[in-house]
């Protein structure tokens, strides 16, 4: 009698628990993107609403000063969940924060799609050649530092840091940013962050997390200065 | 039943205690073995072509000290880039890693000697995947999509492993069917208590492919495999071994005989199928039948004995104690209720093994 | 009576051959048992005890990656939590709780494996401790439902150094809950009739009552088994290994006694089903040393077992009272039955193996092992009786001339009977295997192997009485000759001159060669073929064939050029056959053998009829196909699925006639994400197995089926047929931090059994002919229906609390135990076990998890 009265109430929660949805991750916290959907968004409604952006990130989406990064180009998948990610982190210090805070999920699909349509920056003339490919930061860029734990960027970046050679093939790659010719100010503040731990939002974070953790400053200095060079192998 | 138990507990006390006192000798024991390490027996050997790769018996991990990069034929150029490049990638499979017994002996060899590689033991030199990772075959890998071919999976693996259980491995039913070692072994993380398997528990294992057999388990009559007191691995060594059905031991009576010793005899009076093999009997993975009997009885001796006067007549439902006549050749354990000694017995008045 | 010190005696050297062999080895997959320690409660053995990882196995890709076969690995199980302890780092986990079952509590299939009791259990305790310096480690696991079926397990050692392992393990297996037993004593080897019942003076009436009056419980065999073990390397290439073991096993189990037929002869003999003890323990040692270098390896093992049974023998109280067939005549009192159980047994087995490689990831080895199994138990003597035995002729129960069919147990009832008092047997055996694996192309593989092996049976026994000179035994206890003049067993000169008995044993020789060869083909990565022949000949010693034949052809086929599909395909045909097919080898070791042998009148009765073939040695053809295939079904679900069947032939128009068995299972597994998975599997196998054979109708010497000893209107056939389905599914799900899980598993197993008959003469009750309907036994049937759902719910930081149920029902038939519900005895047949019974159960239990 008392087993089966025990019996009933196990059943019972068990039954309120299957009404709780299980296969959604938290929100709150951590963000896996492994398994993202392409995005669909209209760059055409992208482009009208774009104009606060392009006070930074400038009309064709590649910027001038070396902190704002140039969109141009870049995958619409990296866009879309780098904003999201601001979004979701709300730092105070991050002037991109307050801007990003209002808009809805349409708008940051149709942002991203519109400048993944961009062409990025013309690297014709960049500094092709044997000093450029002899550089700290090709040379790292290329094979990594064995001796630091210091992995080849190309790996996921592509060779000529035209992102993943697979970007076409899965979804997932085109979270790996196009870095070609990227400012090096702000990739020097992305990578440390990425090393000290101030950015561990998102699955591609971690993934950073590891990659740059054994850069010290100067590999960093010299990574984004061959990024921004335009160079390619 | 659980009154005759004194006497059992009595002789387990006694014997574990005589047990687990040879056992506090034998660490003693051990540790001083293992220092004095016997290479003077390396004389006795047959000379091998391998420079003696020998280190001190002392070190930490002392066998994992002999590791070395692996050699990766589709990766001829790649030099050895070390764990930490590999962890910059893969923290999390490293973070599994690092809970199982390769990563324990790996990374204390390693903190020793530098020189002695951790993830590039088995997956060979890593520059060139490091430059390259989406192409197939720059860096061993053991899944189905890794580019790398099964041979060259299996002789990884047996570059450490070669030997012992493995001593049959080429040409066993497996490596014919080209599986690789990665089909039933997982070391990237702890899935299964022992064996770093790619499942759970041996059995579950086992039934990634041989569900077929796994299923028969649950038949009236089994041995305890999916009560979890058994394996798969108990009576076959998957690795291969000299005999068709993969047997540990050389027959099937003397696997059966393991658990079974009783069985063994020899006795004074054979029953010639018994000590032929069991399985002309019985069936091993499971049963309808009580005790694992390939067909019912009277059936099952009806297949052989037709000597004159009782054993060949056909019994009807009416022997049955619910029949018309019952027949104690066909009630309950039929045939053996008298013939009891079924296996052999060692009775003078055991011929027909009634005693 | 041997004592169950013999193998305490036998511990303590062995304890010292351990000491100097210095390093302990486990049993691992080439050699030895107890390969696996868990339970009912959890077969996987804490395993599944931790929660799966929420971050999956890689930041790089959201799922599992799939097995050069297809299969998905499983998602990794978080990382534990450790704490420092000085150098160590140790996890450790503790559940402890309380389990209650309702139902039918002592039911033997729900405690066929297990033993449940209502209280407090130790579900699993784990501890780990980790020494990242050097290696070192030690753990511990263990868990215990009741008394009778817990286990303990624990290793340390060093990563490539050593190990030692030790466990316990208490396995219970319950064998019937039906058993109402007229017999006092049951578990000990002295079985005593319950009052008021008396031995040799008891009526069919009275016993019918005893066994109604006994209360039905339930019998089990439980194995106790301690073991011990290490490994260790030498040095790099170097390594030795050894493990001890000791089983024990305790109980009762259903059995028999025979004191002559009831079914021809109403209100006589005694078919009784007695319960035999089981005391015994039996000690495996397996030690060994193996080399592996770069060109050679080398593997020396030893492997022994010691079986020692508490009693040589156990005798029972019969109940009833015989009568002889002769009118006027009276049998013995004859009042205990006698087994010998099996006797100690001493197993050796040396085994070396060298294996050299050769060029091209060829390899050559050689296997040659040598062994022995040998047995000098002490004999227990022919019969066991007081006074006389046989038949008393017009009322007299005196020893005389005028009574040629009454004898004297003293005579008989001592080991002064025999021509010796041990038994004296021993199988020495032998074995070379050599096989060769070469490579003359990259993607060809070519392999032959030739292997011998030898079993000498050494032991003979001629059963001759010192005492009177007779020849023989004493058939079922003396009752057989106690009721029926001329069969009490043995041959004597004079009156006894004619009887037909065994006298000798029967030495049984085997050996086998076997010759293989193979090549296997890999047409491109992806597809590979492959091709054997195996020829073997079998020659047993004393059997109807001298040498029987086999060649086996396969063919198999692995496909692995599609990325979603794997398969793997073997087809193979064996022809087998021998020599002339004698249908009596065994005239030598009867009666009929001695010189002084009369034969009777009418002649030797045929001894089989000649048309039967023995399976093991009928000529046979077997056609075998199986397949197994595995499916990628997107990215996280796999389909698993295999076919097989089997198709014997046997050359023999009596006898086991065909043997087929086919089959597949389909089963499905689905891992989306670390916080759910399911899988589900179904299967069908089917067997039928067709034999035939001939009522003999004559006492006569003519042998051959047609004649009038086996006329072929007494020709019966029978088809058993087994047609079984199982299904299962299981899935484990976790929300936030509360986990949840469910089992179910099905089966439905049938068995039919038809037969059919030339004519009624082929019946063993010709009446049955015309008046029983149908021609089968009613189905057989074996149906579990069991559903688990257990669920985890987070109490704290280091506490969870895990409910969890479990409900089966299990249904059972067979028609071996119809009416047995009513009654057990039936004139002289008392029957004890009344068989398996269907149950309905629900166990009930909740853990507390304590992460330490």
């Amino acid at each position: 009698m008392k087993n089966s009265m025990l019996a009933a109430a196990f059943s019972l929660v068990g039954l309120g628990l299957l009404a709780c949805p299980w296969a959604r991750a938290d929100s709150d916290t951590f963000m896996d993107l492994r398994s993202i959907p392409a995005l669909q968004g209209d760059p055409a409604a992208g482009k009208a609403g774009s104009a606060t952006c392009a006070a930074c990130h400038m009309q064709n989406g590649i910027s001038v000063v070396g902190l704002f990064p140039n969109l141009a180009g870049q995958h619409a998948e990296y866009l879309y969940w780098r904003m999201r990610t601001i979004q979701q982190e709300a730092r105070a210090d991050s002037p991109m924060t307050a801007l990003l805070a209002d808009l809805d999920d349409a708008e940051l699909r149709n942002f991203s799609a519109w400048y993944a349509s961009l062409p990025p920056a013309d690297h014709s003339d960049s500094a092709n050649g044997a000093a450029a490919h002899a550089s700290e930061g090709a040379r790292i860029w290329n094979e990594g530092d064995a001796t630091r734990g210091i992995p080849p960027c190309q790996g996921c970046h592509g060779r000529n840091a035209e992102g993943h050679p697979l970007a076409a093939k899965a979804i997932r790659w085109r979270l790996v940013p196009v870095l070609r010719g990227q400012h090096a100010d702000f990739v020097i503040q992305r990578l440390k962050a990425y090393r000290d731990g101030s950015h561990t939002l998102t699955s591609s974070a971690r993934m950073m997390n590891g990659a740059a953790a054994n850069l010290d400053d100067a590999s960093i200095e010299a990574l984004a200065q061959w990024i921004e060079s335009g160079d390619s192998m | 039943m659980s009154a005759a138990n004194s006497a059992t507990r009595g002789l387990t006390q006694r014997t574990l205690l005589l047990l687990w006192s040879a056992l506090a000798m034998l660490l003693a024991c051990g540790q001083a073995g293992a220092q004095t390490a016997a290479l003077d027996l390396a004389h006795f050997l047959p000379a091998t072509s391998r420079a003696q790769a020998t280190s001190p018996a002392d070190s930490p991990a002392a066998g994992f000290a002999n590791a070395r990069v692996a050699v990766n034929p589709a990766a001829a150029g790649a030099t050895p880039v070390g764990e930490r490049m590999c962890i910059a990638c893969h923290q999390l499979e490293s973070d599994h890693f690092t809970h199982t017994f390769h990563a324990l002996g790996l990374h204390a060899a390693s903190k020793t000697d530098a020189s002695i590689p951790v993830c590039e033991t088995c997956h060979g030199a890593g520059s060139l995947h490091a430059q390259d990772p989406t192409s197939q075959g720059l860096i061993i890998g053991f899944t189905k999509t890794s580019g790398t071919p099964i041979a060259v999976q299996t002789a990884t693996c047996l570059a450490c492993h070669e030997g012992g259980p493995r001593d049959h491995w080429s040409g066993s039913v497996h490596q014919r069917n080209q599986l690789s070692c990665s089909d039933c072994h997982n070391p990237m993380a702890k899935f299964s208590g022992e064996g770093l398997l790619a499942r759970s528990s041996i059995n579950d294992t086992c039934a990634q492919c041989h569900k077929d057999v796994l299923v028969q388990f649950h038949r009236r009559s089994h041995m305890p495999l999916p009560e979890g007191q058994m394996s798969c691995v108990d009576c076959h060594n998957p690795h291969g071994s000299t005999t068709s059905p993969l047997l540990k031991t050389n027959t099937v009576n003397e696997t059966c005989y393991q658990c079974h010793a009783e069985k063994r005899g020899p006795f004074l009076f054979e029953h010639a199928p018994v000590r032929e093999n069991c399985l002309n009997c019985h069936t091993p993975h499971g049963s309808n039948q009580h005790a694992l009997l390939v067909t019912p009885l009277p059936f099952l001796c009806q297949q052989c004995h037709s000597s004159t006067r009782h054993p060949n007549d056909l019994q009807t439902p009416q022997s049955l104690i619910s029949g018309a006549h019952p027949d104690e050749r066909l009630i309950g354990r039929a045939c053996i209720t008298c013939h009891a000694n079924i296996h052999g017995s060692n009775a003078p008045s055991g011929p027909r093994f009634h005693e | 009576m041997h004592r169950q010190s013999g193998h305490r005696v036998l511990l303590a050297p062995l304890g010292g051959l351990l000491l100097l062999a210095g390093n302990i080895a486990h049993a691992d997959s080439g050699i030895g048992v107890d390969m696996w320690r868990g339970n009912v409660l959890d077969p996987r053995g804490g395993a599944d005890s931790r929660p799966l990882d929420p971050r999956g196995t890689s930041w790089l890709s959201p799922r599992q990656r799939r097995s050069p076969s297809g299969n998905l690995y499983l998602c990794p199980a978080a990382s534990p939590e450790q704490t420092k302890l000085g150098e160590w780092l140790f996890s450790g986990s503790l559940d402890i709780g309380f389990v209650g079952v309702s139902g039918d509590e002592d039911n033997a299939l729900w405690n066929r494996y297990a033993d449940w009791e209502d209280g407090f259990i130790l579900g699993l305790l784990q501890l780990e401790f980790l020494r990242p310096r050097d290696g070192s480690y030690a753990s511990l696991r263990a868990s215990r439902i009741s008394d009778d079926d817990a286990y303990f397990d624990a290793m340390f050692g060093r990563a490539g150094s050593y190990k030692v392992h030790a466990f316990l393990r208490e396995l219970p297996n319950a064998l019937s809950d039906s058993v109402r037993s007229i017999w006092n004593g049951v578990g000990s080897n002295h079985l005593t009739l319950v009052d008021p019942l008396q031995a040799g003076a008891s009526t069919s009436g009275q016993v019918g009552a005893a066994s109604r009056a006994a209360i039905e419980r339930q019998i089990s065999v439980n194995r106790s088994k301690q073991g011990l073990g290490f490994s260790i390397y030498l040095d790099p290439r170097w390594s030795a290994h050894a493990d001890v073991s000791n089983e024990q096993r305790k109980g009762a189990r259903p059995f028999g006694g025979a004191m002559f037929f009831n079914f021809p002869f109403p209100d006589n003999g005694g078919i009784l089903e007695t319960l035999r003890p089981v005391d015994d323990a039996t000690v495996n040692l397996n030690t060994g040393l193996r080399y592996a270098g770069s060109k050679w390896r080398l593997d020396f093992a030893y492997s022994g077992s010691f079986y020692r049974d508490r009693y040589t023998r156990f005798d029972y109280e019969m109940p009833y009272a015989l009568s002889p067939v002769i009118p006027g005549a009276v049998s013995a009192p004859l009042q205990r039955g006698q087994f010998a159980t099996e006797p100690d047994n001493d197993y050796h087995n040396i085994k070396a193996a060298i294996t050299r490689k050769l060029g091209n990831a060829g390899e050559f080895s050689l296997t040659a092992s040598l062994g022995r199994m040998s047995q000098d138990d002490s004999l227990i003597a022919p019969i066991d009786c007081q006074g006389v035995f046989g038949i008393g002729l017009g009322g007299s129960l005196q020893l005389g001339p005028q009574n040629p069919f009454l004898f004297d147990c003293s005579q008989w009832n001592s080991n002064a009977a025999l021509p010796r008092t041990r038994a004296d047997m021993r199988i020495d055996t032998s074995l070379v295997d050599g096989r060769i694996v070469l490579h003359p192309l990259e993607s060809l593989s070519v392999r032959a192997g030739l292997r011998f092996n030898r079993e000498d049976y050494r032991g003979s026994w001629l059963a001759f009485n010192p005492l009177n000179g007779a020849y023989g035994y004493v058939s079922e206890n003396g009752a057989q000759g106690s009721v029926v003049p001329g069969e009490v067993g043995f041959w004597y000169p004079g009156a006894g001159a004619s009887n037909l008995t065994r006298i000798r044993n029967l030495p049984l020789d085997l050996q086998t060669t076997e010759a293989t060869l193979g090549a296997d083909w890999r047409i491109s990565e992806g597809n590979s073929i492959g091709a054997d022949l195996v020829v073997n000949r079998f020659e047993p010693g004393n059997r109807e064939r001298e040498q029987v034949d086999f060649r086996r052809i396969s063919l198999n086929w692995t496909n692995r050029a599609l990325d979603w599909l794997t398969l793997r395909a073997k087809l193979s045909h064996l022809r087998q056959s021998g020599d002339r097919y004698n249908y009596d080898p065994y005239e030598f070791t009867f009666s009929s053998s001695l010189p002084g042998f009369v034969e009777p009148e009418g002649g030797v009765p045929a001894h089989t009829v000649d048309a039967l073939r023995k399976f093991d040695l009928a000529s046979r053809d077997e056609d075998k196909f199986s397949l197994i295939a595995t499916i990628a079904l997107g990215d996280d679900m796999t389909l698993g699925a295999s076919l097989n069947g089997m198709r014997n032939d046997y050359d023999a128009s009596l006898g086991r006639q065909s043997y087929d068995t086919h089959g597949g299972t389909v089963q499905w597994d689905w891992q989306p994400n670390p916080r759910f998975m399911a899988s589900a599997y179904f299967g069908r196998d089917f067997s039928t197995l067709e034999l035939a054979n001939v009522n003999d109708q004559a006492l006569d010497p003519d042998p051959s089926l047609g004649g009038p000893t086996y006329p072929l209107d007494a020709v019966w056939s029978d088809r058993d047929r087994q047609r079984n389905a199982y299904a299962g599914a299981s899935f484990k799900a976790s929300l936030k931090r509360v986990a949840w899980d469910g089992n179910w598993t099905w089966v439905n197993a049938r068995g039919s059994n038809n037969y059919a008959f030339a004519s009624p003469s082929a019946l063993a009750y010709f009446s049955d002919g015309s008046s029983v309907p149908g021609n089968a036994f009613p189905d057989t049937r074996y149906r579990v229906n069991a559903i688990s759902m257990g669920l985890r719910v987070p109490l704290g930081e280091r506490l969870s609390l895990r409910v969890f149920d479990t409900w089966a029902r299990g249904r059972f038939e067979d028609w071996h135990y119809a009416g047995m519900d009513e009654t057990r005895v039936i004139e002289h047949r008392v029957y004890t076990d009344g068989g398996p019974r269907g149950y309905r159960n629900n166990l009930l239990g909740m853990l507390l998890q304590v992460r330490l």
